[in-house]
């Protein structure tokens, strides 16, 4: 059965732009939110394996989605996908449990490297 | 008169474009500052260059403001002007923490220091985005501690017909800093603008 992955993210050009960049050899079902709150609803109906987070949204950030999935000990990987690069906003959100922190905008080339990296392709 | 209406799918594009190209500059802040920057979703708005002025008249009508401005010039046709907006009301602090002196020279000198940070690093990121390159006229102060400042601004303005004004607040770790950020573009700009957009979203 294939993984389910989502992307979040509250930019529509974010989410088609990381959609598209996905390495093919991934092979899983794309489901998307436009922000924290629906992000952690889907979570919690059903399972992801992986989630594309972005951090700087309206209505709960992606460092308070981390925070919940931290928690709810959520089985589910995270890679952040941000604008904000801030060395010391990187190590927050691995020490949250982040697996992984991609600069936006999200290149086929970067997600490539960190997916193969961890075995995700 | 140019139309300067943009679909809300060209409006979501440039606001991520612009997020994008705040997150560089925040990072470049942060470093310059030696704090952490806490960044949040800068709204943007497009508005009649006319009807500016008056927007920013009521939001400092309180307080003296510096204004910095900063032009730039791309290829075909992609070029404006930026202002950055200052309340002065935290300028001391940064000042000191910066190692500027206490005086208005070294207030000048730090305002258009910063503006030169955040406004080369934020435009470098938005023309990388738009497969574009942009060149930069030196900083200026078009105004320092000046209650008429809308007036100023209203002058300026008024060469251009588009303001996309980026409402950018910046909270660092120990105290506040507000700024706020125009970019003025001309009519014949915002077109290559919206078709650059559209070649951008054409892509996904």
């Amino acid at each position: 059965m294939a993984l389910t992955a989502l992307i979040c993210d509250d930019s529509l050009l974010a989410r088609n732009q990381l959609k598209k960049s996905l390495p093919s050899a991934f092979d899983a079902d794309i489901i998307t939110a436009s922000n924290g709150v629906e992000a952690l609803t889907i979570l919690r109906s059903r399972e992801v394996g992986l989630v594309f987070l972005d951090l700087t949204m309206p209505e709960l950030d992606g460092v308070g989605v981390l925070e919940a999935i931290k928690a709810d000990a959520m089985d589910c990987l995270v890679i952040v996908v941000s604008a904000d690069i801030q060395p010391e906003m990187q190590k927050r959100v691995m020490e949250l449990g982040a697996l992984a922190f991609v600069q936006k905008p999200a290149t086929a080339d970067k997600l490539a490297d960190v997916m193969h990296k961890y075995g995700l392709i | 008169m140019t139309e300067l209406h943009f679909t809300d799918v060209q409006r979501d594009c440039l606001q991520e474009l612009v997020n994008v190209a705040m997150g560089q500059a925040s990072d470049k802040l942060a470093r310059y500052l030696g704090t952490f920057v806490h960044l949040q979703v800068p709204a943007i708005a497009l508005v009649e260059a006319a009807l500016l002025s008056q927007h920013f008249a009521s939001r400092y009508q309180q307080q003296s403001a510096t204004l910095v401005s900063l032009g730039f010039f791309g290829d075909q046709g992609l070029r404006g002007e930026t202002i950055m907006l200052y309340q002065l009301a935290n300028v001391g602090v940064i000042a000191q923490l910066l190692g500027y002196s206490d005086d208005a020279v070294s207030e000048a000198e730090m305002l258009t220091d910063i503006s030169s940070v955040l406004t080369t690093t934020f435009l470098s990121g938005l023309a990388e985005q738009l497969e574009n390159s942009f060149s930069y006229a030196a900083p200026r102060i078009l105004s320092s501690r000046d209650k008429d400042f809308a007036d100023k601004l209203a002058y300026t303005a008024e060469q251009w017909q588009l303001a996309l004004q980026v409402d950018i607040r910046y909270q660092l770790t120990d105290y506040s800093f507000n700024c706020d950020m125009i970019l003025l573009i001309p009519g014949e700009a915002v077109l290559r603008l919206r078709q650059t957009l559209d070649n951008i979203l054409a892509d996904f």
